[in-house]
């Protein structure tokens, strides 16, 4: 309807009201009078109108709508339409909210909204299940009070969003947790805690089962290789043709032993973390003696050089490094060609020092960088394996290094040649 | 009441400065549940290097309950606080005593556990004084979470549940006595089992005091020493 008519309609009627006032009271002579009886009983209608409509919003039921016509009619209308936009959008809001409070308790990690000085603001379903926390008693309290292990108020301290904590679960030892922080809004901050007990279960129960099966494959090996060798000494005389199957059995036999000792090695290295020996090796001497040992492996060997400009020692196991340095020599050696050369180097720089091992082979390409650590990976399968190969050196190597709280940096270029950098820890070091 | 009965301070500085001291004690709980933790894993025999570091994390939980006490001394001091203020003050004051005490306690337990590597007698009953620790270790958490949300229910809650690490340890006790008699050389191992025994029965009545305080601060009743039913009761007028 248009608003201005009503206006209209209710000018004319006040002008009507007046003029027929007016006529009458002329006639009776009595012009005052009639106007103000006129305006009177134009008021009380006015203020009969509003006491209904203020009647009417107590309670308002667009059905029965008390005026259809005229000022007041527009009134009645304008206010029904406002308030049914008003009822929609509201219907409409609480709908998304319901269907985004569902979404979020349907989301299987937990999820806290903190604000900016820490306390709960929000959580879903999973995060009260997964960090004990009690649906509306707990909003507002500060998360530190209910989850108080001292690494989690350091985590959340640090507040480092890129890292990640693995945690029990706050009452529940048995269950592991991994949360992750994310900065929102103006210095909240959303914590996410996902559920790993299975995951860690599974991690567990495949390393378990590696270094298992690794075990119980190593009696049947010994015995096949013994008879191997028994074989070996007795039919070498007598047969020809056996001779050289026998020796491929051996070597095969050899490898397999030795990729069997390689994952039993990883596994105590997965296992223990803790107890490693702590002595003082001298790295100088082991690349020396190193080296020493490698130039002897074979007659197609390059040139191998060991330098050592560096006279400190490293905290650690000495076994583990000694095999740290052969095995990166062993594969320098491996893929550098007779007349190439393999640089071994201990030298400080800084308060670290480092463990190079440079060759001038054939050089890695940049895809396989990256992946080198990963257990049997290999750039060129059959290669390798020739060389007698086991496909898990580096893997050795960088859990080793792990447990000496350093790691392994590898550069290569195609063509050029590899370097292999371990880096030690000042911590580690001792002059 | 709860939690909202700190917020109803026109001076901002008075319910941060209440609010701080709560999280502390807290935080000072959440050092001491790891702390027992420890020393309930280096009895299980899982880190030997656990035991060490609870001895040495000690002075940690000592700095914390000093920090506390000063806190709370100028609180005291400066705001002389009335009412539910002046609870919270008290509660808090004697709930970092008493985690002081768990912690010394859990330090006992992993004492005990140092020399556990060694001999291997009674490996059962040493199974048996770690399942009584995991129960109290659980108790520690529920008081202390009691003592976050104010939560009466659950205070009684903990209250209740020493009952069974009383009769748990009552049961730890006889078979200590029993495998001493049957071997008189153990005795000196046994001894040692029995005081960590005795030490985490003594966390369970700590946890029941931190309890007692929580109420204390919601009801402004003071229900030490009478059992859990008659608390209800006297809650209940």
């Amino acid at each position: 309807m248009n608003p201005r008519s009503g206006w209209i309609q209710e000018f004319w009627r006040i002008v009507v009201l007046i003029a027929i006032a007016w006529a009458a009271g002329s006639i009776l002579d009595q012009v005052y009078l009639f106007l103000l009886l006129a305006l009177l009983a134009y008021s009380f209608r006015n203020l009969y109108n509003l006491r209904r409509l203020s009647n009417w919003l107590g309670n308002p039921q667009f059905s029965d709508i008390p005026i259809h016509f005229g000022l007041w009619g527009d009134i009645y209308s304008t206010i029904a339409r406002v308030s049914l936009r008003q009822s929609e959008r509201e219907k409409r809001l609480t709908a998304l909210l319901n269907e985004y409070t569902a979404s979020t308790s349907a989301l299987p990690d937990g999820a806290v909204a903190l604000d900016s000085r820490r306390r709960i603001r929000w959580f879903n379903e999973a995060a009260s299940r997964l960090l004990g926390l009690q649906p509306a008693k707990d909003v507002g309290q500060p998360l530190l009070n209910l989850f108080r292990n001292p690494e989690m108020v350091e985590f959340i301290r640090r507040a480092d969003y890129a890292d990640t904590l693995e945690i029990s679960a706050p009452g529940n030892v048995d269950r592991k947790l991994e949360v992750r922080l994310a900065p929102y809004g103006d210095e909240q901050i959303l914590l996410l805690a996902q559920d790993i007990t299975e995951r860690l279960r599974h991690e567990r129960m495949r390393k378990d089962f590696v270094a298992n099966v690794s075990h119980e494959l190593r009696t049947p090996l010994t015995v096949i290789g013994g008879f191997i060798e028994n074989l070996q000494v007795s039919e070498g005389q007598a047969d020809g043709r056996l001779k050289r199957p026998l020796v491929v059995m051996a070597q095969q036999t050899a490898r397999m032993r030795q990729i069997v000792e390689d994952l039993l090695l990883l596994a105590r290295l997965e296992s223990d973390s803790a107890r490693t020996a702590k002595k003082e090796i001298d790295m100088a001497w082991m690349v020396g003696a190193v080296t020493l040992e490698c130039r002897t492996l074979g007659v197609d060997v390059p040139s191998i050089e060991g330098k050592s400009s560096s006279t400190r020692r490293v905290i650690g196991d000495e076994k583990q490094l000694r095999s740290v340095v052969t095995n990166l020599v062993v594969n320098a050696v491996n893929h550098t060609p007779t007349e190439g050369m393999v640089t071994v180097k201990w030298r400080d720089q800084g308060e670290e020092s480092l463990l190079e091992v440079i060759d001038t082979g054939e050089g890695i390409g940049p895809e396989h960088i990256p992946r080198l650590t990963e257990r049997f990976y290999r750039v060129d399968a059959g290669r390798s394996r020739e060389r007698g190969g086991t496909g898990l050196g580096l893997a050795i190597v960088k859990h080793i290094l792990q447990h000496h709280d350093s790691r392994l940096e590898i550069q290569s270029r195609l063509g050029e040649g590899s370097r292999f950098v371990c880096r030690f820890v000042s911590s580690r070091l001792v002059d | 009441m709860e939690t909202s009965d700190l917020k109803h301070h026109y001076s901002q500085q008075f319910n941060a400065e209440l609010e701080e001291i709560r999280s502390r004690v807290l935080g000072m709980g959440g050092l001491v549940e790891r702390q027992l933790e420890m020393a309930i894993m280096a009895l299980n025999d899982k880190e030997p290097e656990a035991a060490e570091s609870v001895v040495s994390n000690d002075a940690m939980v000592n700095d914390c309950d000093i920090d506390i006490d000063e806190r709370c001394t100028t609180i005291l001091a400066l705001r002389q606080p009335t009412a539910s203020d002046l609870r919270l003050v008290l509660a808090v004051i004697k709930t970092t005593a008493d985690l002081e005490r768990i912690g010394d306690e859990a330090k006992r337990v992993a004492r005990v556990a140092i020399p556990a590597e060694a001999g291997d007698h009674g490996r059962n009953l040493l199974a048996q004084v770690a399942h009584l620790g995991e129960q109290v270790q659980r108790v520690l958490h529920r008081a202390l979470d009691a003592f976050a949300r104010m939560d009466v229910e659950a205070a009684i809650d903990v209250i209740r549940e020493d009952v069974d690490i009383d009769s748990e340890y009552q049961s730890v006790m006889h078979e200590c006595t029993a495998h001493m008699m049957e071997n008189p050389h153990s005795i000196p191992r046994m001894m040692d089992l029995v005081w960590a025994a005795r030490a985490l029965e003594r966390i369970g009545d700590r946890c029941c005091n931190i309890s007692e305080y929580v109420i204390y601060f919601v009801e402004g009743k003071d229900v030490r020493h009478i059992s859990p039913d008659l608390i209800k009761k006297a809650l209940g007028d």
